[in-house]
């Protein structure tokens, strides 16, 4: 595994070689992320992309510990998430906390607003009650709600104002990193945009790091410093997000920006296509992922699965095809 | 009415609310679908897009009342029809494609079975000849192995595929003047979802078909659509063609829609 020093400044977020496996019948593996590497800098955003089955979501699931990784290690500011006896995993959730996709599943439909957003004061911070119902009015106006929001339960609430709380109970507790799991694609365009414009208000005034998992190129086009793509359990390319949209290497991650249409009048895009649909990652081979798929593969490409290669400004890519053959 | 295959004219309807009182939801809804064309109608969340569409497949929810209005299919008024005329007119005439395919499919018999039985019913003729048709139509639609896919279950196929199959049904194994599409590629991935608008588009042009897609994702829009409908609360705020739309836009709304989706400041 070929490290590549992915961040600027002092990463707040490292994950090293994280793997997660999960048994299937038949004693097979199904390898869900595969020696993934992460580094996400103080206030930076860092965007993991991929399609469905790339293993995003799990990566995010495993830095949280909400599900439990097979093998790595993950650190917020020097201390160590994984390996974490789970009893001492509490102290961590100051520093990291999560928001989800859905926000009607990820609310407690029988905690009104002001029970949600009190709950993590209490189980993290020494607070008075009189300091945690400051801190919940507080919070409510910070995410663009109204005190007379407090009262009411998730089902009384629209899907932006359910983000909206779910974006305030994340950061209730002052962490210093985000992970955004999809936080948008609920959404209709206007809302997303109004959300969009809160996390991206929010990262500025109180000086957040987020980690942004989500298929919508275009948003991370538009909220993103550096971006990371995944392609079935593992890194292809990653870079700053300028760098990675003007020129992007991968196959996968050409074949990923060629797809995505442009709301605008008159653009024209020439697609890299792949051929057939995302492979199992049931007992994957030694191999590329995108052997089978991929329109650039040489007889090498069966050869052990390539490690990212460094290609200078933070650029880097998994594909010793496209960095031999410069275009 | 030459060049206009279906016209939708000031559509106004209703929903029956738990209190047994009206609740408007449509507003005198008017727009038409140009023979051979591609129409989006585009819109948010309860823009009432979906409703209209469903109304002209006869198949909106049972709490709706349509309140005034008529919707003409050729020379038919779609609302003034019965049931059994309706039917005849499904398929063969007018076919739907849903959002999620894997949900539309009977997850009880195969997808070769289902795409056999439509044709039997819509051709007549035996069962292998019928099945020898749904297997050409899964071809058609590029689904690899199509013997084999035809024996599986809904369950086996992946979103994409699934959409596939829905598609040659309702354009392959029907012989549709027209395609209503409702969301197809929404929940699919961008690679997967751009294949199924290339097929869309292929099949529309092949077989000359006015095709009317309901869509939120103006991306898709401002590729292969020629019309555009914008939809919001019920009502019709803009038509025009794509171009016109996306460059000259006159109302407010969709100025603002379109900033959204564009993620610009709102240009109201």
């Amino acid at each position: 595994m070929s490290f590549v020093n992915m961040s600027v400044g002092d990463a707040i977020l490292q994950v090293r070689d994280l793997h997660k496996i999960f048994p299937v019948e038949g004693g097979r593996r199904l390898v869900a992320v595969d020696g993934v590497d992460l580094d996400v800098a103080a206030g930076e955003t860092l965007a993991l992309v991929g399609e469905s089955g790339s293993g995003k979501s799990t990566v995010a699931r495993c830095i949280v510990r909400l599900i439990e990784p097979s093998g790595g290690e993950v650190t917020i500011d020097g201390t160590a998430i994984v390996p974490l006896p789970t009893k001492r995993l509490a102290g961590i959730y100051r520093r990291i906390q999560m928001v989800f996709q859905d926000p009607n599943a990820s609310l407690n439909p029988r905690m009104n607003v002001r029970q949600v957003l009190d709950e993590p004061l209490r189980l993290h911070l020494a607070l008075s009650g009189a300091e945690r119902a400051g801190r919940v009015r507080e919070l409510v106006e910070m995410v663009g709600l109204t005190p007379a929001h407090l009262e009411r339960y998730p089902h009384e609430l629209s899907g932006g104002q359910r983000q909206r709380v779910g974006i305030a109970r994340a950061i209730a507790v002052s962490p210093d990193i985000v992970i955004l799991d999809e936080p948008t694609s609920s959404l209709d365009v206007s809302v997303r945009g109004q959300i969009l414009g809160l996390l991206l208000d929010l990262q500025q005034r109180l000086g957040l790091a987020y980690l942004f998992i989500s298929h919508d190129l275009q948003v991370v086009q538009h909220v993103a410093d550096r971006v990371a793509v995944m392609y079935l359990g593992s890194i292809v390319e990653t870079g700053p997000v300028a760098d990675v949209f003007r020129d992007p290497r991968h196959p996968y991650t050409r074949a990923l920006l060629s797809a995505a249409p442009v709301a605008q009048w008159g653009v024209k895009r020439t697609r890299v296509r792949l051929a057939g649909e995302i492979a199992s990652a049931i007992d994957p081979p030694d191999a590329c992922r995108l052997v089978g798929r991929c329109p650039m593969a040489q007889p090498s490409c069966s050869a052990g699965k390539p490690s990212l290669i460094d290609l200078g400004q933070a650029h880097a890519v998994a594909c010793p095809v496209v960095v031999d053959r410069p275009t | 009415m030459s060049g206009v295959l279906l016209e939708v004219e000031n559509y106004s309807g209703a929903f029956w609310s738990p209190t047994n009182e009206l609740v408007p939801v449509l507003h005198q809804v008017s727009y038409r679908l140009k023979t051979g064309a591609m129409t989006a109608v585009v819109g948010e969340t309860g823009s009432g897009k979906s409703l209209v569409a469903l109304s002209i497949f006869g198949i909106q929810p049972a709490a709706f009342v349509c309140t005034s209005g008529r919707i003409l299919y050729r020379d038919t008024d779609l609302l003034g029809i019965d049931e059994k005329e309706m039917r005849s007119l499904r398929g063969a005439e007018i076919s739907m494609v849903f959002q999620d395919a894997r949900a539309a499919l009977n997850p009880v018999f195969t997808v070769g079975r289902q795409l056999a039985d439509v044709y039997q019913l819509q051709h007549g003729g035996g069962r292998s000849a019928a099945m020898a048709k749904a297997i050409e139509a899964l071809r058609q639609v590029s689904i690899p192995e199509p013997e084999r896919r035809a024996r599986q279950y809904p369950h086996e196929f992946s979103g994409g595929m699934a959409q596939r199959a829905m598609i040659a049904m309702a354009a392959l194994t029907c012989r549709p003047s027209l395609l209503i599409l409702d969301e197809p590629t929404t929940g699919l991935d961008v690679t997967i979802q751009s294949d199924i608008m290339e097929l869309i588009v292929e099949l529309s042009r092949q077989r000359g078909l006015t095709t009317c897609l309901i869509t939120h994702d103006l991306g898709v829009v401002a590729e292969i659509c020629d019309e555009v409908v914008v939809m919001n609360a019920g009502r019709v705020v803009e038509t025009g063609t794509t171009e016109a739309i996306f460059t000259a836009p006159t109302e407010t709304y969709t100025r603002r829609l379109l900033a959204a989706s564009q993620l610009l400041e709102a240009a109201a």
